[in-house]
């Protein structure tokens, strides 16, 4: 994958890609959560 | 160097004057002590998101660890994956929320007066705070150097002026405007890194012929790797060193775990939590921050390995070859030098500068608040007077440039390695135990604190050979560089410590606990 034979890396890069996309998907879901004195999401 | 210095000081005086204006606007708004100390906890999630990554992102992340993977190769990614998983989604989820809510609750301003409320203790105060006084100089020392021998190879100028002149900007608007400065000017220094870093990523991989070629030829130099690497247990470039050899240690257990594991108890970092209004401001940030760190270290740490393609392709050599006097922190620098158009490089120097700045102010200012406000002083009415603190700041920051100029310029690294690898091993298990139980116990995070930096330092004095044969410590009192042979003297001292102080507090907590019910027992007994 990405031109890397050694999975030992591409499955790296690609667990950076999806923990970029966790922190994108947590702030939109949350965007609004977390006002004090409210339920913050977490 | 290929770039027009008029170009270069015209662009630099810019954001010179961009960053002296916010730090004049930082100074304006510092009223009093929380301003001062933790931005009037009213900061702008953006500026929390752009201000947290560029102090987590230093020079040391992009030359010197970009250095360490144009050296070691692309299996450095996994400290990305730390940095972001860790660095961001757990740091700011799991820690960043309690921390807001307790420091708020109990006002506290910095991370050794945050343990020291938490615990009801001024023992946990001073010893933080001492930890970070006698430590971070390293670790700030390393910083100064990186951006100093940046500004030399770029500008021409004298190693020694550029060191000194970087050092006195960056004190002018952290002594004089506190956090706000500070964290103002982060997120400038935030935006100008993210940029040059994204222009880094696609001119390397135009200038390589695109994505999957580059990393192809990457993967086909595997039969370059120089002889002395290869015994070590390097395998390539684009592919993990065998396993348990003395480079996989290195990389898995120093660099990534090190760092990746550190930035959860980095006290310039922690105190961030405590600049904004609500969680809100938190979760926000982590929309920002999760992009932002996979555009620096990610990019650095596959620029770096790739910039082997680029050397070998254009001068027939690898990129250790390339490296000037053998120095790995040299790379980055030099294929930017020789690979990239004028302006990119005028873009990215000023990426560095911006990075190396935004680490070094929010190390400034830690230390100055750590000696000025958790150290000295007297009371523990909390009452404190900006003057102090800001003559505390500019002694530490005497005191970093000193050891910058004492320091080897191959330290960049190691010393933020070694600095994270403390900071994991003396304050995690205390800070999280005081973040998640409603009544920590002080016994049990006093030990915890004591074994886990007692055991870093031991085990970084006498057994993890690449420090304790530099410290010599090993060889004055027991005549070998290291006690005990490999595979140990390879293993980092975080993998060590943080599990034994992890241990100590539960020790500690569960006796706490075991007298507190016997004690209960008796009373009722009693009655």
């Amino acid at each position: 994958m990405f031109g890397i034979p050694d999975p030992a890396i591409w499955v790296g890069y690609l667990l950076a890609l999806v923990f970029t996309l966790a922190c994108l998907v947590y702030g939109l879901l949350n965007w609004n959560n977390g006002v004090d004195g409210e339920q913050d999401g977490s | 160097m290929a770039v027009d210095t008029g170009l270069f000081v015209g662009i630099t005086l810019v954001y010179l004057v961009l960053v002296i204006g916010l730090g004049y606007l930082g100074y304006r708004q510092t009223k009093g002590d929380d301003d001062y100390m933790v931005a009037g906890r009213k900061i702008h999630p953006v500026v929390l998101a752009l201000s947290y990554g560029a102090t987590f992102i230093s020079t040391s992340a992009i030359v010197g660890f970009g250095g360490v993977a144009a050296q070691l190769g692309m299996g450095m990614i996994w400290l990305t994956v730390l940095n972001i998983g860790l660095g961001i989604l757990i740091a700011f989820v799991i820690f960043g929320k309690r921390t807001r809510s307790i420091g708020n609750k109990l006002r506290a301003v910095t991370f050794p007066d945050l343990m020291g409320k938490c615990y009801g203790s001024s023992f946990m105060r001073y010893a933080a705070g001492l930890v970070i006084v006698v430590a971070m100089p390293l670790y700030t020392a390393a910083i100064l150097i990186g951006g100093a021998q940046f500004i030399t190879s770029t500008l021409q100028v004298p190693y020694n002026t550029a060191l000194i002149a970087f050092a006195a900007i960056v004190a002018l608007y952290v002594v004089l405007g506190g956090l706000i400065a500070v964290m103002y000017t982060d997120a400038l220094q935030g935006g100008i890194m993210l940029v040059g870093m994204t222009i880094l990523l696609v001119l390397t991989y135009v200038q390589l012929g695109g994505v999957i070629e580059a990393h192809t030829a990457l993967a086909g130099m595997s039969d370059l790797v120089p002889e002395a690497l290869a015994a070590g247990g390097m395998t390539g470039w684009a592919s993990m060193p065998a396993f348990g050899s003395s480079i996989w240690l290195t990389m898995v257990t120093t660099l990534v775990l090190g760092v990746g594991i550190g930035v959860l108890a980095q006290p310039q970092l922690v105190v961030r939590f405590m600049t904004v209004r609500d969680s809100r401001a938190l979760n926000r940030a982590v929309l920002v921050g999760g992009p932002f760190i996979l555009m620096m270290t990610g990019v650095a740490f596959t620029v770096g390995a790739l910039t082997n393609v680029y050397f070998y392709q254009n001068q027939g050599m690898i990129a250790l070859a390339a490296a000037t006097d053998g120095n790995v922190d040299t790379i980055i620098p030099n294929f930017i030098n020789a690979s990239m158009p004028d302006l990119f490089i005028v873009v990215f120097m000023l990426a560095l500068l911006a990075a190396a700045m935004s680490t070094l102010s929010s190390l400034f200012h830690v230390m100055g608040t750590s000696l000025g406000f958790d150290v000295m002083r007297r009371t523990d009415s909390g009452k404190t007077a900006m003057r102090p603190i800001r003559i505390a700041t500019v002694v530490m920051i005497v005191v970093s440039v000193v050891l910058a100029f004492i320091l080897p310029g191959s330290i960049i690294a190691r010393a933020t390695a070694m600095f994270m690898g403390l900071c994991a091993s003396a304050f995690l298990p205390a800070y999280a135990h005081a973040m998640y139980c409603s009544r920590p116990s002080l016994r049990a995070a006093k030990i915890s604190l004591v074994v886990g930096a007692a055991a870093w330092f031991v085990w970084t004095a006498f057994v993890h050979v690449k420090e304790s044969a530099a410290l010599g410590l090993s060889n004055l009192l027991f005549g070998v560089p290291a006690v005990l042979s490999a595979p140990w003297q390879d293993v980092d001292p975080l993998v060590i410590a943080l599990p034994l102080s992890t241990a100590a507090l539960l020790v500690g907590w569960v006796l706490d606990r075991h007298e507190a019910s016997a004690d209960t027992e008796e009373s009722a007994g009693a009655a």
